[in-house]
């Protein structure tokens, strides 16, 4: 469960032609993240894939079956964190599978929340918590969901650096126990390069698929990793193709 | 709480220092009192003649608090019409808004005419002040829903049932908790408008009497039980809104700058 696969996908809004036959797909438990310059339809992507608009031509799928403006089958996770400032903390992450209509698993909810470091925040309201805090609530959030594909439109580019490499880090390991396969939008090569199997490089608008790279590193990957030659060149690589 | 007391003494200093003032020059230029009473005349009559008016206390307080309720929740239905259906916003928004330019104390009589002096007319009067401001503000509080939340809620395949009732219903609350304070302060209004009308019992009958014998000590009372049901009312909202909006001090407790303790 979790097979995404877009094929052929266009896009325009009246006369702005924003993306041009993207094909692309996340298998099943896999880390895919797009990179593109910015404005040229990376968030889009997203929308077409949630359901909020239709594409002109293409289709999406997933498991097998065409989602084309059917809305419901992902989870996602915003750049702002956007949580229901009325809620809990545990409300909060909740929200998800109740939009679902799936049954709460309250036990489950509060391994989350424990994942996330949060235990004994479970009734704190967003306005107490820290951005850093808030950002891993929403992302917990959207892996209570039941669907299997989680898609992160650039979810850490608010917050500064030390947290950002915090927060990668934790996403990692937090990911490596529940297996969700996960589209990834950042415009931050590093960050694309430490957390996924697979970068889709986006070309300016309209958008194509420049190139797609393989990440050979293993896992589990630590910090060190951001300094290596390896990573260094495949940086380098990735800079070049998007600088044009 | 303590904050509050605290902070109190400076309006009640204003408003002493105004009772004292009122009290002196009236003395001084010998104000008649069925022109001016003295505010120790008003406290005396107030004591002294509150077998006068209890009996006409309770009969306001049940019709304004019957009115208000009737009238904030048809200003609740109406406003979740109005913005769920579009069509009923294109159609009625603007008969809306022309209503409120109709004086209700010229709509009074004719109520009057139609459904006679009893409960009917009076609680429509208070409905009619008390809806509006209701359905305003819970209309302000469905469209300023934020962008994010909202944008959040279609991306995982939020019905537009769940979007109402999920974010633009809670997050209308603080707005619609202000148009029901308005509306609370409206009703009392409403109700001693509509006792004058013709009723046999109300603090609007005991004001009616009181003036058309220039008992104006008995008119100030009235005024001062007004003041007294309306900010009991406010107060009573208040409270409801400190429980329902609890999320906003929590956490919230920043200090206010105010040196002072
Ligand atoms: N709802 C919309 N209606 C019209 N044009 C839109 C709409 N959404 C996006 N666009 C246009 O599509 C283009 C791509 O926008 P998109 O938000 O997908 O870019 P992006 O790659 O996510 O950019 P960024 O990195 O800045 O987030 C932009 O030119 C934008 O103006
Ligand atoms: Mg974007």
């Amino acid at each position: 469960m979790g097979q995404l696969i877009l094929e052929n996908l266009s896009k325009s809004y009246g006369q702005n032609h924003v993306l041009q036959d993207i094909t692309l797909s996340v298998k099943e438990g896999e880390f895919v993240s797009i990179v593109g310059p910015s404005g040229s339809g990376k968030s889009t992507i997203f929308q077409l894939i949630g359901g909020l608009y239709t594409p002109d031509s293409g289709t999406i799928s997933l498991d097998g079956s065409v989602l084309n403006n059917s809305r419901g089958h992902i989870s996602y996770m915003p750049q702002s964190p956007a949580l229901f400032p009325w809620r809990s903390v545990l409300q909060n992450v909740e929200l998800s599978a109740e939009i679902a209509g799936t049954k709460q698993d309250r036990t489950k909810t509060l391994e989350l929340i424990k994942s996330a470091g949060l235990t004994g925040y479970e009734d704190a309201y967003p306005n107490e918590l820290s951005g850093g805090m808030k950002q891993r609530v929403s992302f917990i959030r959207s892996l209570n969901a039941p669907q299997s594909i989680i898609c992160l439109d650039e979810p850490f580019s608010a917050l500064d650096e030390f947290t950002r490499l915090e927060m990668q880090q934790w996403l990692l390991s937090i990911w490596e126990t529940y297996k969700k396969s996960i589209l990834f939008i950042t415009h931050d090569i590093d960050e694309a390069l430490f957390l996924s199997d697979r970068i889709i490089v986006l070309s300016d608008k309209p958008a194509i698929v420049k190139k797609e790279i393989t990440v050979p590193f293993d896992r589990p990957r630590s910090e060190e990793l951001l300094m290596s030659d390896p990573f260094l060149i495949l940086k380098r690589k990735i800079y070049n193709l998007l600088r044009g | 709480m303590k904050s509050s007391i605290t902070k109190g003494w400076r309006p009640l200093l204003v408003l002493i220092l105004l009772l004292v003032i009122w009290e002196g020059a009236a003395r001084l230029f010998d104000i008649p009192a069925w022109l001016l009473p003295l505010p120790t005349q008003i406290a005396a009559e107030a004591f002294t003649g509150y077998s006068l008016y209890t009996p006409h206390i309770m009969s306001t307080i049940t019709l304004s608090a019957t009115g208000y309720l009737v009238g904030i929740t048809v200003g609740i239905v109406v406003a979740i019409l109005l913005f769920r259906i579009p069509f009923l916003q294109q159609a009625f928004y603007p008969l809306l808004i022309l209503s409120q330019n109709i004086p209700v104390i010229v709509l009074a009589p004719l109520l009057v005419i139609w459904f006679g002096f009893g409960m009917l007319p009076k609680v429509i009067v208070i409905v009619l002040v008390c809806f509006f401001p209701v359905t305003i503000a819970a209309l302000d509080g469905f469209r300023q829903t934020d962008r994010d939340m909202l944008y959040y809620l279609k991306m995982i395949g939020a019905s537009n049932r769940q979007i109402f009732w999920k974010l633009q219903w809670p997050h209308s609350l603080p707005s619609l908790f202000s148009g029901l304070k308005i509306a609370a302060t409206y009703s009392v209004m409403g109700a001693v408008i509509s006792e004058w009308l013709g009723a046999n019992k109300g603090i609007g009958v005991y004001m009616t009497l009181a003036s058309s014998s220039f008992k104006t000590d008995r008119v100030f009372v009235a005024i001062l039980l007004i003041m007294i049901l309306s900010l009991t009312y406010f107060g009573i909202i208040l409270a409801v809104e400190k429980i329902a909006l609890r999320w906003r001090s929590q956490g919230g407790k920043v200090s206010d700058g105010s040196t002072h303790s």
